[in-house]
C-alpha cells in the first residue's frame, strides 16, 4: 500500500461544500486564468482589422491571385469583405434592405469587381471600408450611450439575417476577419494566426452565447451544455439549449471541453467536430449534435 | 487519474468549477489524510484541505503536469501547509513558555481555550524532549528562546549550517512524533 493510499481518510461531513464555497469566493467560476483584459467590441474589431491589414501587406503579387475560397482568389475574397463592411454601414444607418440579404450573394459584386484591379487598390478600399465601420459603430455607440433609454441602447442591428446588438455585431465582424485571414494564409502557405486573447475571449463568448440559436435551427432537443474552452481567451459557459433547459444546471446534459481557438474554428465551419477531438462527458451523441450545430454559425 | 491531469489543469484554468469538484472528490481524502497525519488534529487538517483547494483553484498555473501528478502536487502542498501550521504552533507554544517563565503564577482565566492550549503545549514540549540532545537544544534555542540560526550556532559553538540541518532533522522528527502523540491525546 502506498503512502497516499495509507493516508486516505474519510472526509468530515460538510467539508466538500465548505471547500467549494471558499474556492468560488476566492475566484468565480467561468473566467479563465491568466486573466485577459476586458476590451470593448470596437477595440476587438480594430485589432482584427489591423491584423488583417498587416497580413495583406505581406502578400506577394502572386499571392493575391491565389485561389482562396468559394472560387474567389485572395483579391476577390478581400472584395467580399469590402462588400460586407458596406452592408454593415447600411445596417448602422438603419437600411432595412440589408437585414435579410444573403451574406455571400449580397457581396458577390464587390468580390467579382476586383478582377484586374491592382491589389493595393483592393486593399486600400477594404481598409477604408473597415475604418468607416469603426467610425460609424463608435458614433452609434456614443448615440446609444447618450440616449440613455434601455430600449434605444439595446436596439439590435439587422444585417445578413442576423439581429444583433452593436457590440455583438462588431465581434462578428472581428470573427469574420480572423476567419478569412486564415483562409488567405492557408491559400498562400502562411502559418495560421490566432487572435490575441482579449479578442479571442469575446469571440469565444459570442460563439458560446449563439449556440442556443444554432441548436434551435437544427431542432435539437433541450439540454444543458457545460462548455469549457481552454487556453488563453477561453472560459467556461453553462449554455441552456432548447425549451425547458437550464432549470437545474448539471442534472442532465453534456460537458464539452476543447480549446478556445479550435472551438472558434469549428464555429466558423473551418474545422469538423471529428477534427476538433473534444473531451466529452455525458451523452456523446447529443454532444456531437451540439458541435454539428455550432458549425452552422458560420457566415462564410 | 494521472493521464488526465493536464486536461484537469487546463479545465481549472478555464474556470471550470465541475473540474474542481472532480478533483476534490478524487483527491480530497488523500489530502485530508496527509494533513491529518502531520497535524493529528481533524479540525486543523480540514483548514489545510480548504487552503490547498483554494490555492489550486486560485492559481491553477502553479501546478505543472510535466513535473508530476496532481495527486502528488496536492499532497505535497498539504504537507507544506501542515508543517507551516505546526511550526507556527511551535512558536506559539514557545511564546507561551517564555511568558510563563517571566510572569508570576496567576489563577487560571477562561477555562476552555487555555486548557486546550496547555494540553497542546504539553504535548509539544514532551515531543521536543524526545529529540536527541543536539537537536533538542537547537529547537529550544530557536523556538523557545527565539534565537536566529546564527545565534544558535554561536551559542552552541557549531557551524551555522550544522545548526540549520539539525533544526530540519528535528522538525521532521517532531512532525512524526507529534502526529502520534496528538492523535493519542484527542
Amino acid at each position: 500500500m502506498s503512502t497516499a493510499e495509507r493516508d486516505q481518510a474519510t472526509l468530515p461531513m460538510g467539508l466538500r461544500e465548505r471547500v467549494m464555497t471558499a474556492s468560488l469566493l476566492a475566484r468565480g467560476a467561468g473566467r479563465a486564468l491568466p486573466e485577459v483584459p476586458d476590451i470593448a467590441a470596437d477595440e476587438a474589431f480594430a485589432r482584427a482589422a489591423d491584423a488583417f491589414y498587416g497580413m495583406l501587406g505581406a502578400l506577394s503579387e502572386d499571392g493575391w491571385k491565389t485561389q482562396a475560397l468559394r472560387g474567389l482568389d485572395v483579391q476577390g475574397l478581400v472584395g467580399h469583405l469590402t462588400g460586407v463592411e458596406e452592408d454593415t454601414h447600411r445596417a448602422l444607418a438603419g437600411d432595412p434592405a440589408v437585414a435579410d440579404a444573403e451574406h455571400v450573394e449580397s457581396t458577390q459584386d464587390q468580390a467579382v469587381r476586383q478582377a484586374g484591379r491592382s491589389p493595393a487598390l483592393t486593399r486600400d478600399e477594404w481598409h477604408h471600408a473597415a475604418e468607416v465601420t469603426l467610425e460609424l459603430a463608435r458614433a452609434a455607440g456614443r448615440d446609444r450611450a447618450a440616449g440613455g433609454a434601455g430600449e434605444h441602447r439595446a436596439a439590435r442591428l439587422a444585417v445578413h439575417g442576423m439581429r444583433l446588438p452593436l457590440g455583438d455585431l462588431l465581434v462578428v465582424r472581428a470573427f469574420e476577419l480572423w476567419v478569412h485571414d486564415n483562409d488567405i494564409r492557408r491559400a498562400v502557405g502562411l502559418r495560421p494566426s490566432v487572435p490575441d486573447p482579449p479578442v479571442l475571449r469575446l469571440m469565444s463568448d459570442l460563439a458560446a452565447r449563439m449556440l442556443p440559436y444554432a441548436a434551435a435551427r437544427m431542432g435539437l432537443h433541450p439540454m444543458d451544455v457545460h462548455l469549457v474552452l481552454t487556453g488563453p481567451g477561453g472560459g467556461t459557459w453553462d449554455v441552456a439549449i432548447g425549451r425547458g433547459a437550464g432549470g437545474d444546471p448539471g442534472q442532465t446534459g453534456v460537458t464539452i471541453v476543447t480549446d478556445a481557438v479550435s472551438f472558434c474554428r469549428l464555429a466558423a465551419n473551418r474545422l469538423t467536430p471529428a477534427e476538433l477531438g473534444p473531451h466529452i462527458t455525458g451523452d456523446e451523441a447529443r454532444a456531437a449534435d451540439v458541435l454539428a450545430a455550432a458549425t452552422a454559425l458560420a457566415l462564410d | 487519474m494521472e493521464g488526465s491531469d493536464a486536461l484537469l489543469a487546463a479545465r481549472l484554468a478555464a474556470g471550470d468549477d465541475h473540474a474542481l469538484a472532480e478533483v476534490f472528490d478524487q483527491l480530497a481524502p488523500s489530502v485530508f489524510g496527509g494533513a491529518l497525519r502531520v497535524l493529528g488534529n481533524g479540525s486543523t487538517a480540514q483548514d489545510v484541505v480548504q487552503d490547498v483547494f483554494v490555492e489550486l483553484w486560485s492559481h491553477p498555473d502553479r501546478y505543472d503536469p510535466m513535473a508530476g501528478s496532481l495527486r502528488t502536487y496536492l499532497i505535497v502542498l498539504a504537507r507544506h501547509r501542515a508543517v507551516d501550521l505546526l511550526r507556527s504552533e511551535l512558536r506559539r507554544v514557545a511564546r507561551q513558555e517564555r511568558h510563563y517563565r517571566l510572569t508570576p503564577a496567576e489563577p487560571p482565566g477562561a477555562p476552555g481555550d487555555e486548557v486546550m492550549a496547555a494540553e497542546t503545549a504539553s504535548v509539544v514540549r514532551a515531543a521536543v524532549q524526545l529529540l536527541p540532545d543536539g537537536q533538542r537544544r537547537v529547537v529550544e534555542l530557536a523556538y523557545f528562546e527565539g534565537l536566529t540560526c546564527r545565534e544558535v550556532a554561536n551559542a552552541m559553538g557549531i557551524p551555522e549550517g550544522t545548526a540549520k540541518s539539525r533544526l530540519r532533522l528535528a522538525m521532521a522528527k517532531l512532525e512524526t512524533v507529534l502526529d502520534r502523540q496528538l492523535l493519542e491525546s484527542t
